[in-house]
């Protein structure tokens, strides 16, 4: 039972960073229709970032400024590289993200080194809460609430923001938005910055976790991607289920079966392929 | 009469079929025009391009005095200070899966008479079911949505694309109606109808699209009086209609 809860629990973090990276992703996929393979690399900018800026700041100033920093880069990106390729075949924009995710993982390996540095969190942090469950220490219960806190941020700023209704609005149908005097390029350029926001966040959290190496965005993006498909394109809920669902799936296999721990990811998407192609909450039609 | 919107040798394509050539057309403040052709002459392109949905290849358009030609679509919609345009796509183009009120919070808040509390006085139903998905909405009551949408641009000139396309006749009277009251408020419109008696018994003046180009220009009660010629011009919905 220990081991279960101690696996699920693993998992429901790592699940939290996949889910947080396929919102991202999901976001950017529906308005800008850009499949954004350089979503890793943001995520890895992230937690670099916070790790140049806690010693200025302190951890917590880092974890609060660096996500508008790697957004703020991001940014940059969408306005001088993605921008030009909108209305061309998604090809051009996938061969770009994914040059771009080489390059930013190669820029943060010459910047910061390919070893890899330990992202110290506050010492308090790091103490079991309780001493049974000592898989729960203070950082790993931040984790979870920081990530649920943004992930409730981002469905309250789509639901009742003017910004949020134009996004789900321009997901269906952008030309009748542009059409209706919203300035369609600057909600591009902020709904993949809020993308990225969200990918920066989640590269910060998961470096006080896992400790930071250039290869932590390609790493964790395959099963970002996963977590849509098994969610279901379209829907944004699904992305943060289907991220939970397989990091707890894991999570809880590496307690018994360590090997097949990645397998298992695939193994369910194959699963909710054969029985529901368009994922658990993914629009009728997208893939079927 | 001041000009509102001027197009003048539009050529349009999609993708290598040539659509519109060289379509010149005018409304003045205040004017209600109508765009009648067959099915596929070309009047929803002329109504795209003049929004720069389906950009035009040749041609300029005007709008308030102002050369637009070049500008993107927001700013044609929004104007530049003196009112802009609103757009009524053919089909709705509703956003489904969004509450009527979340419908109307898409365009920007724009000074003038048009506000979501007149909006909803103008239209009583959409206030009754403000929260309702606008996919739910039956296809009138969209096409009032469509309308209400375009007027919180508190547009000066409204394109209409076939309000009246697979509504049941009680039904396009009650939309008419409201077009018949932003008409009354000075609204200028260019009204596209596959229905010419309709279109006819409601505009001041008239243009024939054909193969994307105008074959007919005139007052609307000159042409509606000779239904041979409306029959010839604009198609079999008329002569059936009348």
């Amino acid at each position: 039972m220990q081991l279960l809860l101690f696996g699920a629990f693993n998992g429901l973090i790592v699940g939290f960073f996949y889910a947080l990276m396929a919102l991202g992703l999901s976001l950017i996929l529906g308005l800008n229709s850009v499949i954004n393979f350089a979503h890793g690399g943001f995520m890895a900018l992230g937690g670099y970032l916070a790790f140049t800026l806690a010693p200025f700041i302190g951890f917590w100033g880092a974890l609060a400024v660096s996500p508008f920093a790697a957004a703020a880069l991001g940014l940059v990106a969408e306005r001088g590289l993605i921008r030009p390729l909108y209305g061309r075949d998604p090809l051009y924009s996938l061969l770009l993200t994914f040059g771009l995710a080489l390059i930013l993982e190669d820029m943060t390996r010459t910047i910061w080194g390919a070893q890899g540095v330990p992202f110290a969190i506050p010492d308090f942090l790091n103490h079991p809460l309780s001493d049974v469950y000592f898989f729960l220490t203070g950082y790993r219960l931040l984790v979870v609430i920081v990530a649920a806190v943004a992930t409730g941020a981002l469905f309250a700023v789509l639901r009742y923001t003017r910004l949020g209704v134009c996004i789900r609005a321009g997901n269906a149908d952008l030309e009748t938005v542009a059409s209706l005097g919203v300035n369609i390029y600057l909600l591009r350029a902020l709904n993949f910055a809020l993308g990225i926001l969200l990918a920066g966040l989640a590269g910060i959290l998961a470096g006080g976790q896992l400790g930071l190496t250039p290869t932590m965005g390609s790493s964790l993006i395959m099963p970002s991607f996963v977590a849509i498909i098994v969610g279901g394109a379209g829907s944004l809920i699904g992305s943060l289920l289907g991220g939970l669902i397989i990091g707890v799936a894991a999570g809880v296999t590496t307690m018994y079966i360590p090997a097949a721990s990645e397998v298992v990811i695939y193994l369910i998407m194959a699963l909710v392929l054969l029985i529901r192609p368009r994922g658990l909450l993914g629009q009728e039609g997208l893939f079927e | 009469m001041t000009l509102l919107l001027e197009a003048e040798g539009i050529e349009a394509y999609y993708g290598k079929s040539h659509i519109l050539h060289g379509v010149s057309l005018s409304v003045a403040e205040g004017e209600v025009v109508t765009l009648l052709g067959r099915n596929g002459a070309g009047k929803t392109t002329t109504l795209r391009a003049i929004m720069r949905l389906t950009p035009p290849r040749e041609g300029r358009v005007r709008i308030f005095g102002q050369d637009v030609t070049g500008w993107p679509t927001h700013r044609i919609a929004r104007g530049s200070g003196n009112g802009g345009v609103g757009y009524v796509p053919e089909g709705r183009h509703m956003f489904r899966h969004l509450t009527v009120e979340e419908n109307l919070r898409v365009p920007p808040p724009t000074p003038g008479q048009w506000s979501l509390a007149t909006i909803f006085s103008l239209f009583p139903r959409l206030a009754e079911r403000r929260t309702s998905k606008a996919g739910r909405l039956s296809g009138g009551e969209q096409e009032m949505l469509a309308i209400a949408r375009a007027l919180l641009l508190n547009p000066r000139l409204l394109l209409l694309d076939e309000p009246s396309q697979g509504l049941a006749p009680v039904i396009v009277e009650e939309v008419m109606q409201a077009v018949r009251r932003m008409r009354s408020e000075g609204t200028a419109i260019l009204l596209v109808e596959q229905n010419a008696i309709l279109a006819l018994a409601f505009a001041d003046r008239a243009y024939v699209l054909s193969d994307g180009a105008i074959i007919h220009e005139g007052p609307a009660a000159e042409l509606a009086a000779d239904s041979e010629k409306v029959k010839s011009l604009a198609g079999a919905r008329a002569s059936r209609a009348a």
